[in-house]
């Protein structure tokens, strides 16, 4: 990597500084490792979180309209590539959607921007920190920068929902089949546990009506990467960590399931770097993940 | 059942399909998006789109099941007719809400829910809810 990190716009969105602090900051470390900075915006709204599926109101696009002009206007003055890098996958497939109807639909953008009184051109481009790892980083050159051996990890790569669908306006991978978990895994030197439920739904926002019922789901996803090998999964959705964390809780649901780490998967990638991992909320999971660390790191040890 | 709509129901079901940008009669009954749904919705995804197909506006709109989508999009991507089967659901959803028939209290949310959870479940479920 060249000496002076790259910088690249970086929008958090709320839950990134508030329940998912962990997963920001070791994304954060990680990336100064890697040699890139993450720079946040500087003004900044919730993008709405999700994405609207009527056509017939364009409000729902005012927010992320905003936060699109804000990076525009980023890029255009510091002369950096029209990327904007984000970690929530909500945030993500928010953006990305609204970045790709307007790419559809001239007329939208011109609305919104009547609407905001603000001048978007359309050329941002939002990318996922995932997607950044495998397309400017490169998953053979990450490979090259662990530091800690990772191949007493058994992994189940959890994709959920969002980060893949809808393929046609998202892109980044197969919604049916994906890799790029896998292959970011692959990457670390992992053991990757290829499991059924790795695209299933975890209940998401349902969790404000129905917990029970996400409870069940989250249940039946753990269950299947238990029944594949998995000690740990890793997600890239600080609602689907939330949903599979939490729902662990619900001893009647899993009594036949011993506790389960869900990490974000920059927390494991902190590891692998051999980071101090003290500032990436890990005490703040439900199921603590630090005595899976540290029966690996013992078992490291017998081994010299 | 009629089979016949009513005149209210077809225009209705017009208006659904204009807000939602979705053409309820390409649906031809395969059932993958039911086969899909991880939500265990009943009556079914592929059930309301015949409701509708039927004309049967009323019994898809006031079906409780489509208050438990989550919106995972499974449905709208495996469609073999490219029918999105969680917009329409979510259009239907809609016509609740903006007629201010809100499902969830506010008043009697947990608290514990609304300190603990992640920002982007609570306004999801503001956008999905009220």
């Amino acid at each position: 990597m060249s000496d002076k990190p790259v910088r690249v716009p970086y929008y958090p969105g709320c839950t990134m500084k508030t329940k998912a602090l962990g997963f920001e900051r070791s994304a954060m470390d990680c990336a100064e490792v890697i040699g890139f900075e993450m720079d946040e915006l500087k003004d900044w709204n919730c993008c709405g979180a999700s994405y609207p599926l009527t056509k017939d109101n364009l409000m729902g696009l005012t927010a992320p309209t905003n936060i699109l002009v804000e990076a525009e206007r980023r890029c255009q003055k510091e002369e950096v590539d029209p990327n904007l890098l984000t970690l929530c996958v909500f945030c993500y497939n928010t953006l990305k959607r609204t970045e790709y109807a307007f790419g559809q639909d001239k007329k939208k953008l011109e609305t919104v921007n009547a609407f905001l009184d603000r001048k978007y051109d359309g050329s941002i481009r939002v990318i996922h920190y995932l997607e950044y790892l495998r397309d400017v980083i490169g998953f053979d050159n990450l490979a090259k920068m662990v530091k800690t051996d990772m191949s007493k990890y058994r992994v189940a790569p959890y994709y959920g929902c969002l980060l893949l669908k809808p393929k046609k306006e998202i892109g980044l991978d197969d919604p049916e089949d994906p890799v790029i978990l896998h292959n970011f895994l692959d990457a670390l030197g992992c053991k990757v546990i290829d499991f059924p439920a790795q695209v299933d739904c975890c209940g998401s926002y349902l969790v404000m009506r129905e917990p029970k019922k996400v409870s069940k789901l989250s249940y039946d996803i753990l269950a299947d990467a238990n029944e594949y090998g998995a000690e740990t999964l890793v997600t890239a959705c600080p609602l689907c960590q939330s949903n599979l964390d939490k729902s662990q809780g619900d001893k009647v649901q899993f009594a036949d399931l011993d506790g389960m780490p869900v990490l974000y998967f920059t927390q494991l990638l902190a590891v692998a770097f051999g980071l101090d991992t003290k500032t990436h909320q890990l005490e703040a999971h439900h199921i603590d993940p630090r005595p899976l660390f540290e029966a690996k790191g013992a078992a490291d040890d017998e081994s010299k | 059942m009629l089979i016949n709509p009513v005149e209210k129901d077809q225009k209705s079901i017009r208006e659904l399909e204009l807000a939602t940008g979705e053409t309820i009669s390409d649906c031809y009954q395969c059932g993958k998006c039911t086969a899909g749904c991880p939500a265990s919705m009943d009556p079914a995804p592929s059930v309301l789109i015949q409701y509708l197909k039927l004309g049967q506006f009323e019994l898809a709109r006031n079906a409780e099941s489509i208050w438990s989508c989550m919106a995972c999009l499974t449905c709208s991507e495996r469609c073999p007719k490219n029918v999105s089967p969680a917009a329409i659901i979510e259009g239907l959803k809609n016509l609740h809400l903006r007629d201010m028939d809100p499902r969830v209290n506010l008043e009697t949310m947990s608290r514990d829910f609304i300190a603990h959870s992640p920002q982007m479940a609570i306004i999801s479920g503001f956008r999905k809810f009220i």
